[in-house]
Parts: structure tokens; C-alpha cells; sequence
């Protein structure tokens, strides 16, 4: 007689069902991880609070009437306390969003409640989405998919088989008849076939909604999002427009994901790439800082839109593109070569631009991962400013002093910068190149370079304290002294932040900036050519990074294959293909298939024309007897073969091996290989008799096949163990 | 003969029968119709977490154009995937699965009687869930030919006339709580207590499931139906004092010999009487051996005669007393052995021997319809010829009187 595998009775669905709600809770709230909204508290709460009923479902039976009478209103009640204390309408909604969880997720559900949970769910994930534009967004949407719907699964399951369900909030009867061994159930009940089945139809819906994704007809509406001005956020790791010392060493201690950069043509990245941000000009009360006039003088008017046209000419021939994906927090300052001829925004933002610092800012600082790609850059280690050489002159003529020439510092402290400037040029009158040359050499003698740097306690600027001792430092603190040796020789000079360097990534083909490449060095300013000359006076760096020649080698760049870059190649999959598809990508998706599609069938048919043509050949070769036998012998071969094909696929479609008696069974299969192993050995015993059963007998008269197996197993480890012939 | 032939002649209904599929040429405007007026065997009505996800989906779809955000459409993409992979597993679960209703037991008004319908999954290996049959009990007319109807061209009144008659139709769900797992069977019971005598269709009007995931009810058209016959309800009635006590409540002698307890004659001993038969006081008396003759003890039968068309019969629930009333008491004078013939109007008298004769009665019994006529009351020379003739007139407004030999035995 055939066993029927044991169904779940309608409390085993309840508790499944119960389950599945307090684990789409648990998914939904951990949206908080990477959302950064300061809701940590109440992700905790809920998280306890749903784990303890999950494991205990007769809880909610404990909480008194009053509470849920009191719930809502208290929840609006926190709600309009929460949005007119912190004025921020989505943080204040997440806090709202997850509190309804928290209270749906510790009582009992009727079934509109479920539809509830779910809506609520899905509403922070992709508000989490939407906002952060993470791959971890991607992963978490696909674990709710799955859980949502196994959830819908267990609820429709309940409701066919239920014929009165609890009323509000009264403690349902299959809390009271609760039973242990859920999960043993549930394996018995499941069939793995079916489970199988169940992974493959989600792999199946995947699939389908990638399609549907790429499918979907878009239009471009230009239309920025929405939702981000209801949040605003504060760049995490300090690329702004005020640095203190140690701000980029501390950004450097982070070893993740800042910048990816899609490049068509890798070998326009130089060797030592510097990607310039910030530009920092005023020098006082130990921070360097763009200064308020050079705010006011360089910067353009605010623009919102999603192109922006670059100070350089457009060239001829073929084009380069880098597409940058700047991941949320690191700055509004958006990283770049040098100049450039276009860049385009995903969509549109609001931005104002620097030409002649070549820098971009955008208004705020990023919610979500911003792309934007930048058309014709220059990558090249000066920048051109001829209109800073007229200014320079007025300010001469004036009198006024220049930021970028401006040394705020004490008599005492100046005196010491002299000094210090007449080691470094032995009275002479230096370029600017040799002067920074020389000054950085002059700097390496002193300092080596290190994270951890410590300035000497004593009077004065802390810089100048720095400068004339023998402490190690980082890349602020030199660049930051030759921007003062400079100024003290007389030459204009700043400090720009950004990063330097990266890796480039085998898996996906991009280059990647790590918040450990981050970096400070400065520019000098050439009034003869009218360039800022880029001078790195750490230890470590050419101070003069002068050549513009380009390495053609992603094979000589340090190429990243660690399991660090195999991950960031996912989250490059996502840039590339999701977030930053758009009509331009369908209407290429759709060439390449229609290429694709052609260039298989073309090859299909030259690949048949060539068979066509060897068939004729051989053909009309000589035919002899041997010839004609071996044809002959040779179409018998294939006919043969196809018909045990045949045989084969038609057993192994009808089950061949459940057959009752069928040799192919798994079960003796693996009885055989025991009782093989027990002959060698001279076993004998009640297992031997089982073994044979399971190999040789009736299906019917069968043992619990596990139960045997593990026996044997047993029996054969304690017979290697006595080194025993025979155990009965 | 084919297996789907078989099935089908064996009663069987549902996407396993297979039938012989009609070849019809492919065009896109078949296709296109198809999905926005679907066949009449196959509806999806969305639940309300249908209409939420759908409405949801419009909703984030509108969100993503506005926006242009690939977030959106992703999400967007996985919730009609969900709708698609919903559709799929819909149809996984309907999948060579066969219904089929089982004769039904004994039908009477006001009786719980058992329908059965069993389910059987053929699909291989994979179960089937959740299936909500939906059977019906509607009154029919013999061998009467279903024409399609439409709403389209009738008039409003004609509409609320054809929903004034629904009523009559009774519907249940039969749950298939537990799973149906492949290559197996379940019968599901439904205890269906008719409310009106008659031929009665019972059928299974569709087999709708929320499965998998509760967003749409799909549900598939039945065309199995099976016919009953409703037998008239069991009615309590009262013996009239004199006559029916004197009639009905025990049996009659007759003067002849037998076998029966009361003494009839004495006689002479001839040799073989038994010696307990003879009567020892009169052979005292007498001085000749004479033996006791006890008289034979006889139950008499009697036969039915339902005038249907008497004048009498104007009140359509005293013609439906009458008809039960008529039925039981056939029913309890077959039980006590004392029924022998049934008759109805001017038809001719039926023997009732057997079982399977009363019940034939029965059955015409629960087809007689009520008709208007003019006819007189039985006629004065039956009961004259007829003995033991039970007949029945009404009573007032309700009441409804059996009548044994023109006298009143009995009253429902």
C-alpha cells in the first residue's frame, strides 16, 4: 500500500501562517539598516516584540482590551507628535509605518490584517528603494517577494479550510491546541519534488519580471523624484566645503564603495588618476574651507535640469563616456577628471557649477546612489584658468589680498614659514613646479607619512607646529603645508579633496573609488601658462603628475578579484541594468537582441550551408562495398542509439525507478551500494536482512528506508571501529 | 471507446475528462476578445487583495512614469509577475482534475438527503488545493433542453421576474479543506434537505479556488447535472375515533376454518386430528370425541384512489397535504402488508406487490401537478363496487379527510 504523505491539519496553517506574518514584519523593518532614518529604537522594539510572539503566539492574548482600543488613536497621536517635532514628513512616516507593524505584528490578524501587513511592508522596502537605490534593496524586495507570497499561500490555504474564523481581537482557538514538532510536520508534509518546483516557479518569476522590467514601454517624463524632498540627509563622510584635519583620514579608515566608474574606453584612465571634489582656499582656525568670495565669484547660479554643458570643446571621432554611480553620503561635490564636454543626469537635479574651479555641487546631498555620465572629460593633471591671471593682477594693483595667496597667520608663525621657505628655494626664485619640487622634498625630509598623526603641543598655528617638527602625517597635513610655503613664497595655492587612485574591478569591468582612497592635495597656480598645476607633496605620490600620458593597461592597473569585488560587481549589475536603465538602454537592449536574433539565424544558416555542402561531397565520393557497409553500419549505429534514447526518456518519464520492483529505485539503489560494502566485509546480521528487503523485496514490505540506512551506517562505523569480522 | 469517452458516459466532468478538441484556426482577434469577455467555462473575478495588488500596481506604475524611477518599475515588474505567476499556479491546480456527482439517496421533503461529489486529481505529482464546489439544487423539467439565455435584450421586468424565480434554487459549497494529492480521490458530502416535492436537477454549477495566493477567485463552469426525483413529505395524520379504528387499527375474521384464535364451529375427531384440538368438555357432554374449528383470521386490503382533478382542489397547499397524505398512507398500509392496488384519477388501478411498485407511485405522485376541472366527485357507483376503498376530499382550507368506504377514517 502506497504511504500518503501526512497533511497539515488547519492549526499547523494557522501557526504557518503566523509565522510567515512576523518574519514579513521582521524583513520589512530591516529596511531601517540601510535607510538610515533614525527610527533604530522602534526597528528593535518590533523586532523583539514580533520574535517573541512568533515563538509564542499565546502572548497577544495577555494584552489587555484598553490597549487596543487605545492603539490608533495613540499612534496618530505619536504620529502628529512625531511630524511637528522633527518637521520631516518621510522619516515621520517610516516611524508611523513601522509602529502599525509593531502593533499588527503582536496581536491576531483576521484576514484584512494580513493585506495590511503586506501593504505596510512593501511600503517601507520600496520607500527604502526608491530613497537609497541599494542592492541590498534588491535582495530584500526578492526575500519579501518570496515570503509575501508563501504568506498569501498559508492565508488562502486557512481561509479553504476554515469554516469560522476568530472575531477582533479574541484569542483564536488554535493558540489553545498548539502542538510542538511544527516543523517536523511541515517536512513530512512537504514534498521535495514540489518544493523543487515551488524554488524553480520563483526563479521562473524573477525571470519574467526582469523581462517585464525591460519590456515595459518608458517615457521620458524628466521629472526628478519626488520623495526627496520630504528627506534630507547629511553627507557622511566629511567631502565638504569645511575640512578639518584628520576629516579625510577618517574617511580613508572606510573601505567601502564610494565612486563606480563605467568607462568605454579603460585606457583613458591614467595610472595615478586624481578625481578632483572640493576645492579649499581659505586657511583659518585650523580648517581648510572654500572661502565665501570664491563661493560667490565661481559659482554660477543654481540650474535645475538634467544636462549640463562643459568648458570643453567638443572633439571628433569617437566619443568617451564615464558613467559614475556615487553612492549616497559621500558628498555633493561630485567627483571628476577635469573638464568636460557633457554631463547627464539620470534625471533632473538641481545643481550649480564651478567652471573655473571645475567643480559641480549639487544642491543637497544625495538621498540615493547618483549617476550621472560625463562626455569628452579631460583628464589631465593641470587646469586651465586664465581669468584667475587677471584677477591675480587687480588684486595686485589693489592691494587686496587674494584667499588663495592670503596667510592668516601670527608674526611669529610667518617668520617661521619664511624660514622654512628660504631652506627650501636657498634664496633663488622658483617655478611653481620646482617650488612645489622642492618644497615636498623639503616636507619628505622631515615627515613620513602616516594615519596617525600627532601634532606637537605649543603655541601657534598647529600646521606651522607640524610643519617645522619631525611628526608623521597624513595627506591634509602636507598638503596643507605646502598650500603655506607656497603662499609664503608668493605663489597662489589651495588644497583639493577628492580621491586618488582606485582599483579596477575584473569581474564587472569598472573602475571603483573606495572611501579609502580618498585624499588631499593641492594645486598650484602657473601665471605664465595660466594653469593650477596639481603638486601631491605625500610621501608615496609624484608631487608633479605633470605626464598626460595614459596607461593602455587595465592588465598593468592593479586588477581587484577579491570576493570584496565580486560582490561590487553585483551591485555594478544593478547600476548598470536596473537603476540606470532607461529608453536609451531598451532601445539598445532591443538592437542587440534583434542583432543577436539575426546573427544566430545567419550562423544557423552558414552553419547548415557548410553541412550541406559535406554531405554532397561525401555523396559524391566512390562508393565501394566496404563504403556502403560502413554507411550502412554507421545508420544502424544512430538508429539504434535513438531508439535506447527514446527508452531512456520514456522511462525516466513514467518514473521507471518508482516502479514497483524497479532497479533504478534511489532507495535500492542505495541498499545495493550498503549491502556491497557489508559482502567485503563479511556483515552479517537483522540490518543485512533489512538491506535485502529494501534491495530485493516488495516496496510494500518495505522498513523506513531512513531508519535502515542509518543502522547500517552505525553498524559499519562500530564494525571499523572493533576491526571485527562479524558483530552478531 | 475512448478513456475520455468512457469518463464522460461514467459521469464525469472537469478539466481531466479530455474531449475531443475542436480545431479552430488561430487568429489574434479570438485572442484578443478572449481575454477581455473570457469563456464561459473559465471567469477570474478579483478578491479584494486582487483589486488591492491591481490597484497598487496602477498606482506604482503611475509613480514610476511620473518619475522615471527603475525602482518603481522593478517593483512594478515583480507585481505583474506575481499576477502572471498566480494565473499559472491557478491553472497548475485545476489541472486534470475530474468531478463527478453520486446518486443521491432517498430524496423527501423536509428529509436530509446525502449528495455526494467526488473529486479526483489526476495530475501526476502535483496536488491540488482549496477548491470551493458550488452545487445546486434547482426544480427541472424532464429531458428539458437548456437554451442560452441573455440579459442583453430583455426588458427590466422580465429580468426581475426571471430573479423573483431564482429562489427556488438552492445552492451550497462543498470545501476541499484538506490537499488532494495526486492520483487520489475525495468525496465531499452535501446533506441537501428538499423543500418541494418534483423533479429536481442537481448539478454542480462551478468549481471556483482562491488558490494559490487568494487574489482571484477562478472559477470553471460545470455542465454536470443529475436528476432526482423528490419524494412528497412524510405527513402526520389522525385516526378518526369509530371508522378508522374500526378499519385500520387491527384486522378482521372471516367465517371459515383456519388457523386463527377465535372458535368458529366443533366437529367430529377424525382420525389424524391432533389431540389438542379436541374440545374435551363437549366430548363430556356429548359422549363422541369432538374437535375445536377456530375461525380464519384474515387482514383485509385496501386501495387508494387520488382524484387530482376534483373540483374540490382549489388551494395549492391543501393539493400539496393531499398529495403527502396520500403518499404516507400508501407508505404505511404498504408497511403493514395491507395496500393492493393505488389508482389516480381515471387511470388504471396499479397492484402494488412490491417495493419498487410503491415507489413508481410515489414518483408519480411527485410530479402530480394540481389541474382546474369541473369533474364531479368519485362517482357514487365506485364505492358501491369497490370495497375498502380509501379516497380522500378536503377539509376546510387545509385540512385534507381520507375517506374509507365513503366514511371518514382519517385526517391531515
Amino acid at each position: 500500500m502506497v504511504k500518503k504523505r501526512p497533511q497539515l491539519d488547519l492549526d499547523d496553517l494557522h501557526r504557518l501562517k503566523w509565522l510567515l506574518g512576523g518574519l514579513l514584519i521582521l524583513l520589512s523593518v530591516s529596511t531601517v539598516l540601510y535607510l538610515e532614518i533614525d527610527a533604530w529604537l522602534l526597528m528593535g522594539l518590533t523586532t523583539l516584540g514580533v520574535a517573541l510572539v512568533m515563538v509564542k503566539p499565546s502572548l497577544p492574548s495577555r494584552i489587555p482590551k484598553l490597549f487596543h482600543t487605545l492603539a490608533f488613536p495613540g499612534i496618530v497621536a505619536i504620529f502628529l507628535g512625531d511630524l511637528y517635532l522633527t518637521a520631516e514628513v518621510l522619516p515621520a512616516l517610516v516611524r508611523l509605518d513601522i509602529l502599525l507593524l509593531l502593533y499588527r505584528g503582536i496581536t491576531y490578524r483576521q484576514r484584512r490584517d494580513d493585506l495590511q501587513l503586506i501593504v505596510l511592508g512593501l511600503f517601507l522596502i520600496v520607500l527604502a528603494g526608491v530613497l537609497t537605490v541599494s542592492l541590498l534593496f534588491a535582495v530584500q524586495i526578492l526575500a519579501f517577494s518570496a515570503c509575501a507570497l508563501s504568506f498569501m499561500l498559508a492565508v488562502t490555504l486557512v481561509q479553504g479550510a476554515e469554516t469560522e474564523a476568530a472575531k477582533g481581537n479574541e484569542t483564536p482557538a488554535w493558540v489553545h491546541r498548539m502542538r510542538p514538532g511544527l516543523w517536523r510536520r511541515v517536512r513530512a508534509a512537504t514534498d521535495a519534488r514540489i518544493a523543487l518546483l515551488g524554488v524553480g516557479l520563483f526563479g521562473g518569476l524573477v525571470v519574467i519580471s526582469g523581462l517585464l522590467f525591460m519590456a515595459i514601454p518608458r517615457v521620458e517624463l524628466q521629472n526628478s523624484l519626488f520623495l526627496e524632498r520630504f528627506m534630507t540627509k547629511q553627507a557622511r563622510t566629511g567631502f565638504s566645503d569645511r575640512i578639518k584635519f584628520g576629516d579625510v583620514t577618517n574617511i580613508q579608515q572606510d573601505d567601502s564603495v564610494a565612486v563606480s566608474i563605467d568607462v568605454t574606453d579603460p585606457s583613458r584612465i591614467p595610472a595615478q588618476p586624481y578625481w578632483r571634489m572640493v576645492v579649499l582656499d581659505e586657511y583659518r582656525d585650523e580648517t581648510f574651507r572654500l572661502s565665501a568670495r570664491l563661493r560667490r565669484e565661481s559659482f554660477a547660479r543654481e540650474r535645475t535640469a538634467a544636462n549640463l554643458r562643459g568648458k570643453a570643446r567638443a572633439r571628433l571621432g569617437r566619443q568617451d563616456y564615464w558613467t559614475f554611480y556615487m553612492e549616497s553620503g559621500v558628498s555633493r561635490y561630485l567627483p571628476l577628471a577635469g573638464h568636460f564636454e557633457m554631463l547627464r543626469f539620470r534625471d533632473r537635479q538641481h545643481f550649480r557649477v564651478a567652471e573655473s574651479l571645475g567643480i559641480v555641487a549639487l544642491r543637497d546631498d544625495p538621498v540615493s546612489m547618483t549617476a550621472y555620465r560625463v562626455e569628452g572629460m579631460q583628464v589631465l593633471a593641470e587646469l586651465a584658468d586664465p581669468g584667475f591671471r587677471d584677477l591675480l593682477k587687480e588684486s595686485r594693483l589693489n592691494g587686496e589680498a587674494l584667499s588663495q595667496m592670503e596667510l592668516r597667520l601670527s608674526e611669529g608663525d610667518r617668520q617661521i614659514v619664511e624660514q622654512a621657505v628660504r631652506e627650501i628655494t636657498h634664496g633663488s626664485t622658483l617655478s611653481p613646479g620646482n617650488f612645489a619640487q622642492r618644497a615636498s622634498e623639503w616636507l619628505a625630509q622631515r615627515h613620513v607619512y602616516g594615519l596617525k598623526s600627532e601634532i606637537p603641543q605649543g603655541a601657534g598655528d598647529p600646521l606651522v607646529r607640524w610643519m617645522v617638527s619631525t611628526e608623521p602625517g597624513h595627506c591634509e597635513l602636507f598638503a596643507g603645508a605646502l598650500v603655506m610655503l607656497a603662499r609664503a613664497e608668493g605663489i597662489p595655492a589651495r588644497v583639493v579633496t577628492g580621491f586618488r587612485g582606485g582599483s579596477w574591478n575584473g569581474f564587472s569591468d569598472n573602475y571603483t573609488l573606495r572611501n579609502s582612497d580618498a585624499h588631499a592635495w593641492c594645486e598650484l597656480y602657473d601665471s605664465k601658462s595660466g594653469l593650477w598645476l596639481r603638486a601631491d607633496p605625500t610621501p608615496g605620490s609624484a608631487v608633479l603628475n605633470q605626464e598626460t600620458t595614459l596607461l593602455s593597461a587595465v592588465d598593468t592597473r592593479e586588477v581587484d578579484r577579491s570576493w570584496t569585488a565580486r560582490f561590487d560587481s553585483l551591485r555594478i549589475f544593478w547600476y548598470r541594468r536596473i537603476v540606470n536603465f532607461d529608453q536609451r538602454s531598451q532601445v539598445e537592449t532591443i538592437k542587440a537582441v534583434k542583432e543577436a536574433t539575426q546573427n544566430t539565424g545567419k550562423r544557423l544558416r552558414a552553419w547548415l550551408d557548410d553541412w550541406g555542402r559535406r554531405v554532397k561531397a561525401w555523396l559524391a565520393q566512390p562508393w565501394d562495398v566496404e563504403r556502403l557497409i560502413r554507411s550502412f553500419a554507421g545508420i544502424l549505429f544512430v538508429l539504434a542509439a535513438s531508439w535506447v534514447g527514446v527508452i531512456l526518456m520514456r522511462k525516466i518519464k513514467r518514473g521507471a525507478w518508482r516502479q514497483r520492483g524497479g532497479r533504478l529505485h534511489p532507495v535500492r539503489m542505495e541498499a545495493g551500494r550498503w549491502l556491497r560494502r557489508f559482502a567485503d566485509h563479511s556483515i552479517e546480521g537483522e540490518i543485512r536482512n533489512d538491506l535485502e528487503r529494501l534491495r530485493y523485496g516488495d516496496e510494500r514490505s518495505w522498513a523506513k528506508a531512513e531508519l535502515v540506512f542509518r543502522m547500517a551506517r552505525k553498524t559499519w562505523r562500530q564494525a571499523r571501529r572493533s576491526k571485527s569480522p562479524s558483530l552478531r | 471507446m475512448t478513456t475520455a469517452t468512457k469518463t464522460l458516459a461514467a459521469g464525469w466532468d472537469g478539466p481531466g475528462v479530455g474531449r475531443k478538441k475542436q480545431r479552430v484556426a488561430f487568429r489574434w482577434r479570438n485572442v484578443v476578445w478572449a481575454l477581455i469577455y473570457p469563456r464561459r467555462e473559465q471567469h477570474m473575478v478579483p478578491t479584494v487583495s486582487g483589486v488591492l495588488l491591481i490597484g497598487l500596481s496602477l498606482g506604482i506604475g503611475m509613480a514610476a512614469y511620473n518619475s522615471s524611477n527603475n525602482i518603481l518599475f522593478i517593483t512594478l515588474a515583480l507585481m505583474l509577475a506575481c499576477l502572471i505567476l498566480s494565473g499559472v499556479l491557478a491553472w497548475f491546480n485545476f489541472s486534470k482534475v475530474r468531478w463527478q456527482i453520486g446518486r443521491p439517496s432517498l430524496a423527501r421533503v423536509g428529509q436530509s438527503t446525502s449528495v455526494t461529489l467526488e473529486l479526483v486529481n489526476g495530475k501526476t505529482f502535483l496536488p491540488t488545493y482549496g477548491l470551493d464546489c458550488v452545487m445546486r439544487a434547482r426544480p427541472g423539467v424532464k429531458d428539458e433542453v437548456m437554451r442560452a439565455e441573455t440579459t442583453l435584450t430583455g426588458k427590466g421586468m422580465d429580468v426581475k421576474a426571471i430573479w423573483k424565480e431564482k429562489p427556488e434554487e438552492e445552492v451550497a459549497h462543498l470545501r476541499l479543506s484538506s490537499r488532494l494529492d495526486p492520483q487520489d480521490s475525495s468525496i465531499l458530502d452535501w446533506e441537501w434537505v428538499p423543500k418541494k416535492r418534483g423533479l429536481w436537477k442537481l448539478g454542480l454549477r462551478h468549481v471556483a479556488s482562491f488558490f494559490p495566493f487568494g487574489f482571484f477567485n477562478k472559477r470553471l463552469r460545470a455542465v454536470l447535472e443529475r436528476e432526482v426525483i423528490v419524494w412528497p413529505e412524510a405527513r402526520e395524520y389522525q385516526w378518526a375515533a369509530t371508522t378508522g379504528a374500526k378499519w385500520l387499527s387491527g384486522a378482521s375474521n372471516i367465517s371459515r376454518t383456519g388457523q386463527g384464535s377465535d372458535l368458529l364451529a366443533l366437529r367430529r375427531y377424525e382420525p389424524g386430528d391432533s389431540h389438542r384440538l379436541i374440545h374435551w368438555k363437549a366430548s363430556a357432554r356429548t359422549r363422541q370425541l369432538l374437535v375445536r374449528q377456530f375461525s380464519a383470521e384474515a387482514t383485509e386490503s385496501f386501495s387508494l384512489w387520488v382524484q387530482s382533478k376534483e373540483a374540490g382542489w382549489t388551494n395549492a397547499e391543501q393539493y400539496e397535504v393531499l398529495v403527502s397524505f396520500a403518499a404516507t398512507l400508501a407508505e404505511d398500509l404498504f408497511r403493514a402488508g395491507r395496500l393492493a392496488s393505488v389508482r389516480i384519477d381515471d387511470g388504471v388501478a396499479k397492484p402494488i406487490r412490491h417495493w419498487r411498485d410503491l415507489e413508481s407511485w410515489l414518483d408519480t405522485l411527485s410530479v402530480l401537478e394540481m389541474e382546474k376541472s369541473n369533474a364531479d366527485t368519485i362517482p357514487r357507483d365506485a364505492l358501491r363496487t369497490n370495497r375498502n376503498l380509501i379516497t380522500f376530499v378536503p377539509e376546510g382550507q387545509a385540512g385534507v379527510v381520507a375517506m374509507i368506504d365513503g366514511e371518514k377514517a382519517a385526517t391531515a
